[in-house]
């Protein structure tokens, strides 16, 4: 039998090295150690703070960084079904989406991967996305994220017309705003009232736990 | 010096060599900034646009006249005449508003969906796909650098897979995408071939590797499922070429230029830094970009691109080698007076000896 803290260890190198077949081989050898589900993935969550690091660091790329969220993400779906009742391992609820005129979506699609892999649900609205759109999401999904997306400089202006739109439908103040995308920058993120700004998808990760 | 021809001047550049003036090349203009910039005019040839702008490469989109299904008027319609990119294996949608296709999904998921290479991409060897461009290639282009568009199979792979696709794919199916790389590449090479034997001046080859962060890949992964594939275009190139990728390509440049090719566009700013490739790279290579699309000739104002024109072409342009463009093409929504002011600035600081250099 493998000490707890080691068997930890060990999954979480497995999750960062996205081997997702030896985090599940781990997570059932902590199951079968009567360790709760609830411990296992908080012990196996900051292993995508650590990819994010070798990612800003250059030491990961974008293969190396995706498998490792997916064997995160699949170790969480087997752990899912085993949580007590009451017991979330949920951190916050986001809507993500590329504003109205853009259809860009790769960026959008690998930040909600990140996401998803670090504890967020993510309801992904899509491309094209109007600000009524993420209004109406809003208020159906009660995020405590509206994330948006932006490729082109055209189509920035749509991220400043939907923070507005959530203003006036006066649920600004229940979301947090993060805005990203190529010609995206902090400053123009000051600028619109955004509350933040993230470069990359690890840093989104970093921006929207530090909101928690 | 002798004044060269914009033709002169910009092969002279991409031979690393200082040209009289140092020459302007979009690897597009957008057909709607095109019209606002001639003051509303469609019935404009290439050359003419080039020459009121005072760009020296031709751009590749132009018009041709036809009679719309039950209509006597003329329509004229903006076509990419010299493109010879392969399509997307993919699922396209359309933007309503715009017109503008996109891609919805990449079909290219599993070996079997390998198949659709075969109804997806045309045959590269039909000489009707190359009597247009022949066509247009001998009417009077007057002295302009003309280019044709390829790729050379990683952007289509790319796209075509999905990036997180291919992600998992390098791990899971390795051969799966050094195949489907492979077969765009064939592809491209084939028609290189073609192309070679017609009066293109240059290539210019897009495929984005990177964003803004960094390349989608690291030096081993590039090696390994990129580098052997691109080759086989770029020595089916008989020519001088551009090698454009969108975003921070730093990091693997050094494997990316091993395909020899003559130019690197487009040094996106918010990405790279063209001060250090010039420092770097300089000697080796034509320096194609870098003026601001997220910002100056989007958003700034016409004294703003004035200044990053002179900044450009005091440090780039030293010593030549240098092609000074946008950042990535000229969009629709760049403002016109910025263009315009683009235009000027390149005349007033462009002129060898370099006269604004301090």
């Amino acid at each position: 039998m493998i000490q707890k803290n080691l068997l930890f260890e060990e999954m979480k190198k497995a999750a960062i090295n996205g081997e997702r077949d030896l985090v599940k081989k781990y997570i059932q050898e902590g199951l079968d150690q009567n360790y709760t589900a609830l411990e296992i993935i908080e012990s196996l969550v900051p292993a995508m703070d650590v990819v994010g690091n070798k990612f800003a660091s250059g030491e990961f790329y974008l293969p190396q960084m995706m498998i490792a969220a997916r064997a995160m993400s699949e170790g969480i779906e087997m752990l899912k079904p085993l949580l007590l009742p009451g017991q979330t391992i949920t951190k916050a609820k986001a809507i993500f989406g590329t504003v109205k005129g853009d259809y860009h979506d790769i960026g959008k699609n690998i930040v909600k991967i990140i996401l998803e892999s670090g504890g967020y649900e993510v309801i992904d609205l899509g491309v094209d996305v109007a600000p009524e759109r993420f209004v109406e999401a809003s208020k159906k999904e009660k995020p405590r994220f509206v994330l948006m997306s932006a490729l082109l400089t055209l189509t920035m202006p749509m991220m400043d017309k939907t923070i507005k739109a959530l203003g006036e439908a006066g649920i600004r103040d229940a979301v947090k705003i993060g805005v990203g995308g190529a010609p995206v920058t902090q400053k123009f993120a000051d600028h619109i009232g955004a509350d933040f700004y993230a470069d990359d998808a690890p840093g989104a990760l970093k921006k929207c736990n530090g909101l928690l | 010096m002798k004044e060269m021809t914009p033709r002169e001047r910009v092969m002279t550049a991409l031979r690393g060599g200082i040209p009289d003036r140092v020459p302007w090349g979009e690897a597009a203009v957008d057909w709607k900034l095109q019209v606002r910039l001639m003051e509303g005019r469609v019935d404009f040839k290439p050359a003419e646009f080039c020459r009121k702008m005072g760009m020296s490469c031709l751009t590749n989109l132009v018009t041709i006249e036809h009679k719309r299904d039950g209509s006597e008027a003329p329509h004229r319609q903006a076509v990419r005449v010299f493109d010879f990119t392969p399509p997307w294996i993919a699922e396209m949608a359309v933007d309503d508003y715009s017109g503008r296709r996109f891609v919805r999904k990449g079909l290219l998921t599993t070996r079997d969906s390998l198949k659709l290479f075969d109804s997806f991409l045309p045959d590269p060897d039909d000489p009707a796909s190359y009597e247009d461009a022949a066509r247009m290639l001998d009417e009077s282009q007057e002295d302009f650098a003309v280019f044709a568009r390829l790729r050379a199979g990683s952007a289509s792979m790319l796209v075509s897979m999905g990036i997180d696709q291919f992600a998992y794919n390098v791990f899971d199916q390795p051969d799966f995408v050094k195949e489907a790389h492979r077969r765009f590449s064939e592809w491209s090479a084939r028609v290189v071939e073609h192309l070679n034997k017609l009066n293109f001046d240059f290539y210019w080859v897009f495929d984005d590797l990177a964003d803004t962060h960094g390349p989608w890949m690291d030096m081993t992964i590039y090696h390994e499922f990129f580098q052997p594939y691109q080759k086989m275009v770029a020595d089916a190139i008989k020519k001088p070429w551009i090698f454009h990728s969108d975003g921070n390509i730093l990091p693997i440049l050094d494997g990316i230029l091993t395909l020899g090719m003559d130019g690197i566009h487009s040094i996106q700013p918010s990405a790279m830094d063209i001060n250090e490739v010039k420092r770097k790279y300089g000697e080796k290579i034509c320096i194609i970009g870098n003026i601001d699309l997220d910002y100056t000739l989007t958003q700034g104002t016409p004294e703003e691109v004035d200044q990053e024109v002179k900044e450009r072409i005091n440090y780039v342009g030293r010593n030549g080698g240098y092609i000074i463009s946008s950042a990535n093409s000229l969009t629709e929504y760049c403002k016109t007076e910025n263009v315009w002011a683009m235009a000027e600035a390149i005349k007033k600081y462009g002129k060898y000896p370099l006269t604004s250099v301090p």
